[in-house]
Protein backbone atom coordinates (compact mmCIF):
# COMPACT_ATOMS: atom_id res chain seq x y z
CA UNK A 1 0.00 0.00 0.00
CA UNK A 2 2.68 2.33 0.41
CA UNK A 3 6.50 3.53 -0.21
CA UNK A 4 8.35 3.15 -3.66
CA UNK A 5 11.19 4.87 -4.68
CA UNK A 6 11.03 7.14 -7.38
CA UNK A 7 11.52 4.60 -11.12
CA UNK A 8 9.52 1.49 -11.48
CA UNK A 9 10.90 -1.09 -13.44
CA UNK A 10 7.90 -2.51 -15.29
CA UNK A 11 5.85 1.95 -16.88
CA UNK A 12 7.19 4.96 -17.33
CA UNK A 13 9.57 6.49 -14.82
CA UNK A 14 8.27 9.37 -13.01
CA UNK A 15 9.26 12.37 -15.20
CA UNK A 16 11.16 15.33 -14.12
CA UNK A 17 8.93 18.25 -13.07
CA UNK A 18 6.99 15.77 -11.17
CA UNK A 19 10.41 15.51 -9.35
CA UNK A 20 10.79 18.71 -8.62
CA UNK A 21 7.19 18.69 -6.97
CA UNK A 22 7.99 15.67 -4.76
CA UNK A 23 11.41 18.02 -3.68
CA UNK A 24 9.39 20.55 -3.07
CA UNK A 25 7.33 18.49 -0.79
CA UNK A 26 10.43 16.94 0.51
CA UNK A 27 12.07 20.43 1.25
CA UNK A 28 8.62 21.19 3.40
CA UNK A 29 7.20 23.87 0.66
CA UNK A 30 3.46 23.01 1.56
CA UNK A 31 1.78 25.85 3.78
CA UNK A 32 2.00 29.41 2.87
CA UNK A 33 4.01 29.73 5.81
CA UNK A 34 6.58 27.55 4.45
CA UNK A 35 6.16 28.70 0.59
CA UNK A 36 10.02 29.45 -0.99
CA UNK A 37 10.56 31.88 -3.84
CA UNK A 38 11.88 30.36 -6.92
CA UNK A 39 15.70 31.14 -6.25
CA UNK A 40 15.22 29.44 -3.00
CA UNK A 41 13.27 26.42 -4.90
CA UNK A 42 16.45 26.34 -6.95
CA UNK A 43 19.16 26.48 -4.45
CA UNK A 44 17.43 23.81 -2.38
CA UNK A 45 17.23 21.40 -5.64
CA UNK A 46 20.03 22.32 -7.61
CA UNK A 47 17.58 22.75 -10.28
CA UNK A 48 18.08 25.72 -12.72
CA UNK A 49 15.87 28.88 -11.29
CA UNK A 50 14.69 29.05 -15.24
CA UNK A 51 13.80 25.60 -14.92
CA UNK A 52 11.90 25.63 -11.36
CA UNK A 53 10.25 28.81 -13.52
CA UNK A 54 8.45 27.01 -15.85
CA UNK A 55 7.57 23.81 -14.03
CA UNK A 56 6.16 25.72 -11.22
CA UNK A 57 4.07 27.53 -13.81
CA UNK A 58 2.71 24.20 -15.74
CA UNK A 59 2.04 23.63 -11.74
CA UNK A 60 -0.09 26.38 -10.95
CA UNK A 61 -2.12 26.01 -13.85
CA UNK A 62 -2.60 22.35 -13.08
CA UNK A 63 -3.60 23.39 -9.02
CA UNK A 64 -0.67 21.47 -7.89
CA UNK A 65 1.01 24.57 -6.47
CA UNK A 66 -0.08 28.08 -4.53
CA UNK A 67 1.52 31.17 -5.76
CA UNK A 68 1.57 33.73 -3.39
CA UNK A 69 2.69 37.26 -4.48
CA UNK A 70 3.72 38.98 -1.41
CA UNK A 71 5.00 42.98 -2.15
CA UNK A 72 7.76 42.73 -5.11
CA UNK A 73 8.00 38.37 -4.59
CA UNK A 74 6.56 35.58 -5.52
CA UNK A 75 6.69 32.36 -2.96
CA UNK A 76 5.29 28.71 -3.98
CA UNK A 77 4.03 25.78 -1.78
CA UNK A 78 2.06 22.88 -2.98
CA UNK A 79 -1.70 22.72 -2.80
CA UNK A 80 -3.68 19.54 -1.15
CA UNK A 81 -3.86 18.11 -4.30
CA UNK A 82 -0.12 18.85 -5.10
CA UNK A 83 0.37 16.81 -1.98
CA UNK A 84 -1.76 13.87 -3.15
CA UNK A 85 -0.48 13.99 -6.10
CA UNK A 86 3.56 13.55 -4.28
CA UNK A 87 2.70 11.29 -1.65
CA UNK A 88 0.68 8.87 -4.42
CA UNK A 89 4.68 7.72 -5.77
CA UNK A 90 5.42 6.92 -2.77
CA UNK A 91 2.35 5.00 -1.51
CA UNK B 1 -8.23 -3.11 27.53
CA UNK B 2 -5.29 -2.54 25.27
CA UNK B 3 -3.56 0.28 25.26
CA UNK B 4 -1.63 0.78 21.17
CA UNK B 5 0.01 3.24 19.71
CA UNK B 6 -0.30 3.52 15.58
CA UNK B 7 2.43 4.61 13.53
CA UNK B 8 1.46 5.26 9.63
CA UNK B 9 1.94 8.08 7.41
CA UNK B 10 -1.71 8.43 6.10
CA UNK B 11 -4.29 8.66 8.20
CA UNK B 12 -7.81 11.14 7.19
CA UNK B 13 -8.03 13.64 5.77
CA UNK B 14 -4.67 12.75 4.40
CA UNK B 15 -6.20 10.11 2.19
CA UNK B 16 -3.80 8.78 -0.40
CA UNK B 17 -4.61 5.07 -1.35
CA UNK B 18 -5.97 2.48 1.05
CA UNK B 19 -3.77 2.84 4.10
CA UNK B 20 -5.89 5.78 5.71
CA UNK B 21 -8.82 4.09 5.50
CA UNK B 22 -7.52 0.61 6.84
CA UNK B 23 -6.05 2.72 9.85
CA UNK B 24 -9.29 4.62 10.77
CA UNK B 25 -11.78 1.39 9.83
CA UNK B 26 -9.13 -0.32 12.08
CA UNK B 27 -8.83 1.95 14.92
CA UNK B 28 -12.31 3.27 15.13
CA UNK B 29 -13.29 -0.42 15.46
CA UNK B 30 -10.73 -1.01 18.06
CA UNK B 31 -11.54 1.90 19.83
CA UNK B 32 -15.38 0.74 19.99
CA UNK B 33 -14.49 -2.09 21.89
CA UNK B 34 -13.18 0.10 24.56
CA UNK B 35 -9.66 -0.01 23.81
CA UNK B 36 -7.25 2.95 23.77
CA UNK B 37 -5.85 3.78 20.09
CA UNK B 38 -3.45 6.19 19.33
CA UNK B 39 -2.05 7.17 15.95
CA UNK B 40 0.80 9.31 15.11
CA UNK B 41 1.04 10.27 12.10
CA UNK B 42 1.95 12.75 9.38
CA UNK B 43 0.60 16.14 9.67
CA UNK B 44 -1.42 17.78 6.30
CA UNK B 45 -2.73 21.32 6.43
CA UNK B 46 -5.87 22.12 7.89
CA UNK B 47 -5.41 19.05 10.39
CA UNK B 48 -5.06 19.93 13.77
CA UNK B 49 -1.59 18.70 15.38
CA UNK B 50 -3.86 16.65 17.69
CA UNK B 51 -7.67 15.95 18.18
CA UNK B 52 -10.07 12.97 18.72
CA UNK B 53 -11.60 11.27 15.89
CA UNK B 54 -14.43 8.47 16.14
CA UNK B 55 -12.91 7.30 19.35
CA UNK B 56 -9.11 7.54 17.96
CA UNK B 57 -6.39 10.02 19.50
CA UNK B 58 -4.62 11.14 16.26
CA UNK B 59 -1.46 12.81 16.84
CA UNK B 60 0.45 14.55 13.96
CA UNK B 61 4.36 15.32 13.48
CA UNK B 62 5.99 17.62 11.23
CA UNK B 63 9.15 17.18 9.46
CA UNK B 64 10.45 19.99 10.52
CA UNK B 65 13.43 19.93 8.30
CA UNK B 66 13.46 18.94 4.85
CA UNK B 67 15.51 17.49 2.17
CA UNK B 68 15.04 17.00 -1.55
CA UNK B 69 16.15 13.15 -1.51
CA UNK B 70 12.65 11.58 -0.09
CA UNK B 71 14.80 8.84 1.76
CA UNK B 72 16.63 11.52 3.75
CA UNK B 73 13.33 13.23 3.67
CA UNK B 74 11.33 9.68 5.76
CA UNK B 75 14.44 9.52 7.95
CA UNK B 76 14.09 13.22 8.80
CA UNK B 77 9.84 12.74 9.33
CA UNK B 78 10.69 9.57 11.54
CA UNK B 79 12.63 11.18 14.18
CA UNK B 80 9.78 14.09 14.67
CA UNK B 81 7.39 11.08 14.70
CA UNK B 82 8.96 9.40 17.43
CA UNK B 83 9.57 12.83 19.11
CA UNK B 84 5.78 13.09 18.91
CA UNK B 85 5.10 9.81 20.39
CA UNK B 86 6.95 10.93 23.37
CA UNK B 87 4.82 13.87 23.63
CA UNK B 88 2.14 11.48 23.86
CA UNK B 89 2.71 9.88 26.76
CA UNK B 90 5.64 11.10 28.75
CA UNK B 91 5.92 7.16 30.32
CA UNK B 92 5.39 5.70 26.83
CA UNK B 93 3.00 2.84 29.00
CA UNK B 94 1.59 1.27 25.46
CA UNK B 95 0.84 -2.48 25.78
CA UNK B 96 1.91 -2.46 21.92
CA UNK B 97 3.59 -0.31 18.90
CA UNK B 98 1.85 -1.27 16.28
CA UNK B 99 3.46 -0.33 12.32
CA UNK B 100 2.13 -0.06 9.22
CA UNK B 101 4.57 -0.03 5.93
CA UNK B 102 8.21 0.64 5.89
CA UNK B 103 7.26 4.89 6.21
CA UNK B 104 7.05 4.95 9.80
CA UNK B 105 9.02 1.87 10.50
CA UNK B 106 12.37 3.61 12.07
CA UNK B 107 10.50 5.43 14.31
CA UNK B 108 8.59 2.17 15.36
CA UNK B 109 12.17 0.32 15.97
CA UNK B 110 13.37 3.03 17.96
CA UNK B 111 9.99 3.11 20.40
CA UNK B 112 10.22 -0.53 20.61
CA UNK B 113 13.54 -0.55 22.14
CA UNK B 114 13.20 2.48 24.39
CA UNK B 115 10.02 1.44 25.65
CA UNK B 116 10.46 -2.25 25.60
CA UNK B 117 7.06 -2.91 24.14
CA UNK B 118 6.47 -5.49 21.46
CA UNK B 119 6.20 -3.99 18.17
CA UNK B 120 3.39 -5.73 15.02
CA UNK B 121 4.40 -4.62 11.67
CA UNK B 122 1.43 -4.69 9.15
CA UNK B 123 2.99 -4.93 5.62
CA UNK B 124 0.50 -3.69 3.06
CA UNK B 125 2.63 -3.75 0.23
CA UNK B 126 6.57 -4.24 -0.20
CA UNK B 127 9.02 -2.73 -2.66
CA UNK B 128 10.08 -5.91 -4.05
CA UNK B 129 6.34 -6.26 -5.71
CA UNK B 130 5.31 -2.48 -5.99
CA UNK B 131 8.22 -1.80 -8.70
CA UNK B 132 10.81 -4.79 -8.28
CA UNK B 133 14.67 -4.27 -6.70
CA UNK B 134 16.32 -1.45 -9.73
CA UNK B 135 18.07 1.39 -8.02
CA UNK B 136 20.08 2.37 -4.68
CA UNK B 137 16.55 4.00 -2.89
CA UNK B 138 14.19 0.79 -3.78
CA UNK B 139 17.24 -1.21 -1.94
CA UNK B 140 17.42 0.98 0.49
CA UNK B 141 13.39 0.55 0.88
CA UNK B 142 13.47 -3.35 0.29
CA UNK B 143 16.45 -3.39 3.55
CA UNK B 144 13.72 -1.09 6.16
CA UNK B 145 11.19 -3.07 4.59
CA UNK B 146 13.31 -6.70 5.81
CA UNK B 147 14.53 -4.77 9.22
CA UNK B 148 10.90 -3.95 10.22
CA UNK B 149 9.96 -7.50 9.56
CA UNK B 150 13.26 -8.78 11.64
CA UNK B 151 12.59 -6.52 14.83
CA UNK B 152 8.58 -7.22 14.67
CA UNK B 153 7.59 -9.62 17.35
CA UNK B 154 4.59 -11.00 14.66
CA UNK B 155 4.43 -9.47 11.06
CA UNK B 156 0.80 -9.04 9.84
CA UNK B 157 -0.62 -9.56 6.39
CA UNK B 158 -4.09 -8.86 4.39
CA UNK B 159 -3.84 -11.99 2.24
CA UNK B 160 -2.09 -15.38 1.66
CA UNK B 161 -0.47 -13.99 -1.46
CA UNK B 162 0.97 -11.19 0.65
CA UNK B 163 2.10 -13.95 3.28
CA UNK B 164 3.97 -16.08 0.66
CA UNK B 165 5.55 -12.73 -1.15
CA UNK B 166 6.76 -11.65 2.94
CA UNK B 167 7.72 -15.04 3.66
CA UNK B 168 9.72 -15.87 0.89
CA UNK B 169 11.09 -12.48 0.11
CA UNK B 170 12.26 -11.79 3.62
CA UNK B 171 12.79 -15.15 4.45
CA UNK B 172 10.48 -15.26 7.60
CA UNK B 173 9.41 -18.41 9.76
CA UNK B 174 5.73 -19.08 8.10
CA UNK B 175 4.31 -18.89 11.79
CA UNK B 176 6.12 -15.74 12.26
CA UNK B 177 2.97 -13.96 9.64
CA UNK B 178 -0.60 -13.82 10.18
CA UNK B 179 -3.15 -13.14 7.50
CA UNK B 180 -5.75 -10.68 8.65
CA UNK B 181 -7.95 -9.26 5.40
CA UNK B 182 -8.60 -5.72 5.17
CA UNK B 183 -12.37 -4.62 5.44
CA UNK B 184 -14.86 -2.00 5.04
CA UNK B 185 -17.07 0.34 6.65
CA UNK B 186 -20.20 -1.20 5.61
CA UNK B 187 -22.41 1.43 6.93
CA UNK B 188 -20.74 4.54 4.59
CA UNK B 189 -22.82 2.13 1.54
CA UNK B 190 -26.21 2.17 3.64
CA UNK B 191 -27.37 5.45 1.85
CA UNK B 192 -29.86 6.41 -0.82
CA UNK B 193 -28.01 7.71 -3.60
CA UNK B 194 -29.97 9.42 -6.54
CA UNK B 195 -28.24 8.35 -9.36
CA UNK B 196 -29.46 10.00 -12.20
CA UNK B 197 -27.99 13.50 -10.49
CA UNK B 198 -25.02 11.84 -9.37
CA UNK B 199 -24.39 10.80 -13.30
CA UNK B 200 -25.99 13.91 -14.42
CA UNK B 201 -22.83 15.68 -12.38
CA UNK B 202 -20.19 13.64 -14.39
CA UNK B 203 -21.86 13.67 -17.73
CA UNK B 204 -23.58 10.68 -17.86
CA UNK B 205 -26.97 10.01 -18.79
CA UNK B 206 -29.67 7.77 -17.66
CA UNK B 207 -29.40 5.55 -21.01
CA UNK B 208 -26.13 5.30 -20.81
CA UNK B 209 -23.43 2.29 -19.49
CA UNK B 210 -21.29 4.36 -16.84
CA UNK B 211 -17.91 2.24 -16.46
CA UNK B 212 -15.83 2.97 -12.99
CA UNK B 213 -12.39 2.75 -12.36
CA UNK B 214 -11.15 4.17 -9.06
CA UNK B 215 -7.47 4.00 -7.75
CA UNK B 216 -4.48 6.00 -7.64
CA UNK B 217 -3.00 6.93 -11.01
CA UNK B 218 0.57 4.95 -10.50
CA UNK B 219 1.66 1.95 -12.64
CA UNK B 220 0.55 -0.78 -10.29
CA UNK B 221 -3.10 0.20 -10.67
CA UNK B 222 -3.31 -0.49 -14.66
CA UNK B 223 -5.51 1.88 -15.74
CA UNK B 224 -3.30 2.03 -18.63
CA UNK B 225 -4.96 -1.20 -20.00
CA UNK B 226 -8.60 0.40 -19.13
CA UNK B 227 -7.99 3.00 -21.33
CA UNK B 228 -6.57 0.44 -24.11
CA UNK B 229 -9.64 -2.03 -23.38
CA UNK B 230 -12.17 1.34 -24.44
CA UNK B 231 -11.88 1.46 -27.98
CA UNK B 232 -13.20 -2.41 -27.81
CA UNK B 233 -15.24 -2.23 -25.29
CA UNK B 234 -17.01 0.51 -26.93
CA UNK B 235 -17.69 -1.11 -30.53
CA UNK B 236 -20.27 -3.08 -28.77
CA UNK B 237 -21.74 -0.76 -26.14
CA UNK B 238 -22.05 2.64 -27.89
CA UNK B 239 -23.58 4.20 -24.99
CA UNK B 240 -20.50 3.48 -22.80
CA UNK B 241 -18.66 5.93 -20.68
CA UNK B 242 -15.86 6.06 -18.56
CA UNK B 243 -14.82 7.81 -15.58
CA UNK B 244 -11.01 7.53 -13.82
CA UNK B 245 -11.19 8.61 -10.04
CA UNK B 246 -8.05 8.99 -8.31
CA UNK B 247 -4.46 11.10 -8.60
CA UNK B 248 -1.41 9.91 -8.78
CA UNK B 249 2.06 11.04 -10.96
CA UNK B 250 0.87 8.79 -13.93
CA UNK B 251 -2.20 10.88 -14.90
CA UNK B 252 -0.13 13.03 -17.92
CA UNK B 253 0.39 9.70 -19.42
CA UNK B 254 -2.40 8.27 -18.87
CA UNK B 255 -4.64 11.58 -20.34
CA UNK B 256 -2.05 10.84 -23.55
CA UNK B 257 -3.34 7.56 -23.94
CA UNK B 258 -6.95 8.75 -23.46
CA UNK B 259 -6.32 10.86 -26.49
CA UNK B 260 -5.18 8.36 -28.38
CA UNK B 261 -8.03 6.35 -28.12
CA UNK B 262 -9.79 8.20 -30.33
CA UNK B 263 -12.79 8.33 -27.59
CA UNK B 264 -11.45 11.01 -25.18
CA UNK B 265 -14.80 12.54 -24.89
CA UNK B 266 -16.00 9.25 -23.29
CA UNK B 267 -13.55 9.48 -20.77
CA UNK B 268 -13.69 12.11 -17.52
CA UNK B 269 -10.45 12.19 -14.96
CA UNK B 270 -12.24 13.20 -11.68
CA UNK B 271 -8.81 13.44 -9.84
CA UNK B 272 -9.21 13.25 -6.04
CA UNK B 273 -12.95 13.23 -4.55
CA UNK B 274 -14.33 13.25 -1.30
CA UNK B 275 -15.72 9.48 0.39
CA UNK B 276 -19.43 10.63 -0.23
CA UNK B 277 -18.74 11.60 -3.38
CA UNK B 278 -17.10 8.63 -4.05
CA UNK B 279 -19.76 6.45 -2.47
CA UNK B 280 -22.42 8.15 -4.97
CA UNK B 281 -20.31 7.49 -8.07
CA UNK B 282 -20.39 3.76 -7.20
CA UNK B 283 -23.46 3.01 -6.64
CA UNK B 284 -24.18 4.76 -10.07
CA UNK B 285 -21.82 2.91 -12.11
CA UNK B 286 -22.68 -0.13 -14.29
CA UNK B 287 -19.28 -1.79 -13.90
CA UNK B 288 -16.68 -1.20 -11.60
CA UNK B 289 -12.95 -2.32 -13.42
CA UNK B 290 -10.11 -2.90 -11.28
CA UNK B 291 -7.16 -3.88 -13.60
CA UNK B 292 -4.34 -4.03 -11.57
CA UNK B 293 -1.04 -5.59 -11.75
CA UNK B 294 0.37 -5.55 -8.57
CA UNK B 295 -2.48 -5.66 -5.50
CA UNK B 296 -1.80 -7.34 -2.74
CA UNK B 297 -5.48 -6.65 -1.59
CA UNK B 298 -7.46 -4.63 -3.23
CA UNK B 299 -10.15 -2.68 -0.68
CA UNK B 300 -11.50 -0.86 -3.68
CA UNK B 301 -13.05 -4.20 -5.09
CA UNK B 302 -14.53 -4.84 -1.94
CA UNK B 303 -15.95 -1.04 -1.81
CA UNK B 304 -17.65 -2.08 -5.05
CA UNK B 305 -19.02 -5.11 -3.86
CA UNK B 306 -20.56 -3.34 -0.30
CA UNK B 307 -21.99 -0.04 -3.30
CA UNK B 308 -23.67 -3.17 -5.03
CA UNK B 309 -21.30 -2.37 -8.61
CA UNK B 310 -20.27 -5.53 -10.45
CA UNK B 311 -16.59 -5.74 -10.16
CA UNK B 312 -14.18 -6.92 -12.96
CA UNK B 313 -11.14 -7.41 -11.21
CA UNK B 314 -7.36 -9.01 -12.78
CA UNK B 315 -7.01 -11.90 -11.45
CA UNK B 316 -3.57 -11.20 -9.15
CA UNK B 317 -2.52 -10.72 -5.81
CA UNK B 318 -5.21 -10.10 -3.26
CA UNK B 319 -8.18 -9.38 -5.69
CA UNK B 320 -7.92 -13.48 -6.67
CA UNK B 321 -8.91 -14.11 -3.21
CA UNK B 322 -11.40 -11.34 -2.70
CA UNK B 323 -13.30 -12.56 -5.63
CA UNK B 324 -15.13 -15.36 -6.38
CA UNK B 325 -15.26 -15.94 -10.85
CA UNK B 326 -18.13 -15.80 -11.87
CA UNK B 327 -20.23 -16.05 -8.40
CA UNK B 328 -18.95 -12.16 -6.54
CA UNK B 329 -17.30 -10.77 -9.87
CA UNK B 330 -15.18 -11.32 -12.81
CA UNK B 331 -11.83 -12.33 -13.41
CA UNK B 332 -9.87 -10.59 -16.33
CA UNK B 333 -6.09 -11.69 -17.17
CA UNK B 334 -3.84 -8.78 -15.61
CA UNK B 335 -1.56 -6.97 -18.35
CA UNK B 336 -4.42 -7.84 -21.09
CA UNK B 337 -6.75 -4.65 -22.58
CA UNK B 338 -8.36 -7.92 -24.33
CA UNK B 339 -9.28 -9.53 -21.58
CA UNK B 340 -10.33 -6.07 -19.57
CA UNK B 341 -12.87 -5.28 -22.59
CA UNK B 342 -14.11 -9.10 -22.26
CA UNK B 343 -14.88 -8.71 -18.70
CA UNK B 344 -16.55 -5.88 -19.22
CA UNK B 345 -18.96 -6.45 -21.72
CA UNK B 346 -19.74 -9.82 -19.82
CA UNK B 347 -21.17 -7.47 -16.88
CA UNK B 348 -22.92 -4.63 -19.60
CA UNK B 349 -24.02 -7.44 -22.01
CA UNK B 350 -25.81 -9.47 -19.42
CA UNK B 351 -27.93 -7.41 -16.77
CA UNK B 352 -29.41 -10.12 -15.20
CA UNK B 353 -26.40 -11.93 -14.24
CA UNK B 354 -24.68 -8.87 -13.13
CA UNK B 355 -27.61 -8.53 -10.51
CA UNK B 356 -26.83 -12.10 -9.39
CA UNK B 357 -23.40 -11.01 -9.27
CA UNK B 358 -23.86 -7.81 -6.89
CA UNK B 359 -26.34 -10.12 -4.44
CA UNK B 360 -23.53 -12.92 -3.78
CA UNK B 361 -20.71 -10.03 -3.31
CA UNK B 362 -22.72 -7.94 -0.76
CA UNK B 363 -23.53 -11.43 0.89
CA UNK B 364 -20.05 -11.97 0.90
CA UNK B 365 -18.64 -8.41 1.92
CA UNK B 366 -21.32 -8.23 5.13
CA UNK B 367 -20.33 -11.83 6.16
CA UNK B 368 -16.25 -11.48 5.59
CA UNK B 369 -15.02 -8.30 5.87
CA UNK B 370 -16.54 -5.67 8.53
CA UNK B 371 -14.00 -4.02 10.34
CA UNK B 372 -15.37 -5.12 13.65
CA UNK B 373 -14.26 -9.02 13.27
CA UNK B 374 -10.75 -7.62 11.93
CA UNK B 375 -10.61 -5.48 14.64
CA UNK B 376 -11.51 -8.29 16.78
CA UNK B 377 -8.88 -10.69 15.07
CA UNK B 378 -6.21 -7.14 15.38
CA UNK B 379 -6.58 -7.52 19.31
CA UNK B 380 -5.84 -10.98 19.43
CA UNK B 381 -2.84 -11.12 18.19
CA UNK B 382 -1.80 -8.07 20.24
CA UNK B 383 -3.10 -9.43 23.56
CA UNK B 384 -1.00 -13.38 22.71
CA UNK B 385 2.00 -10.83 22.04
CA UNK B 386 1.80 -9.10 24.90
CA UNK B 387 1.39 -11.75 27.42
CA UNK B 388 4.72 -13.42 26.21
Amino acid sequence: MSGSSSGFSYGPVVPEDLRLLCMLHNIGAITPERSLTIKEISEWTTVESSTVQSYLQKFVEQGYVNHIKAGEVDRYHLTLNGIRKVLSIYS
Amino acid sequence: MMKVCVLTWEFPPLIVGGLARHCYGLGKAMAEKGHEINVATLSFPGAPSSEEIDGVKVFRASAEIGHPHFITWTLLFNHFLEKRVADIDASADFDVLHVHDWLTAPAGISLKHFTKKPMIFTVHSTEYGRSGLHSPDSYAIDGIEWWATYEASKVIVTTEFMKREVCGHFHLPWDKVDVIPNAIDLSKFNVYVDRDSVRRRYGVNPHERLVLCVGRLVPQKGVDYLIQAIPRITQRHREAKFIIVGEGWLKGHLEYLANQTGQRWRITFTGFIPDLELVGLMKSADVLVVPSIYEPFGIVALEGMAAGVPVVVSQIGGLAEVIEHDRTGIYVYARSSDSVAWGVDRVLSDPGHATWLTRNAKEKVQNTYSWEAIAMKTIEVFEKIARR
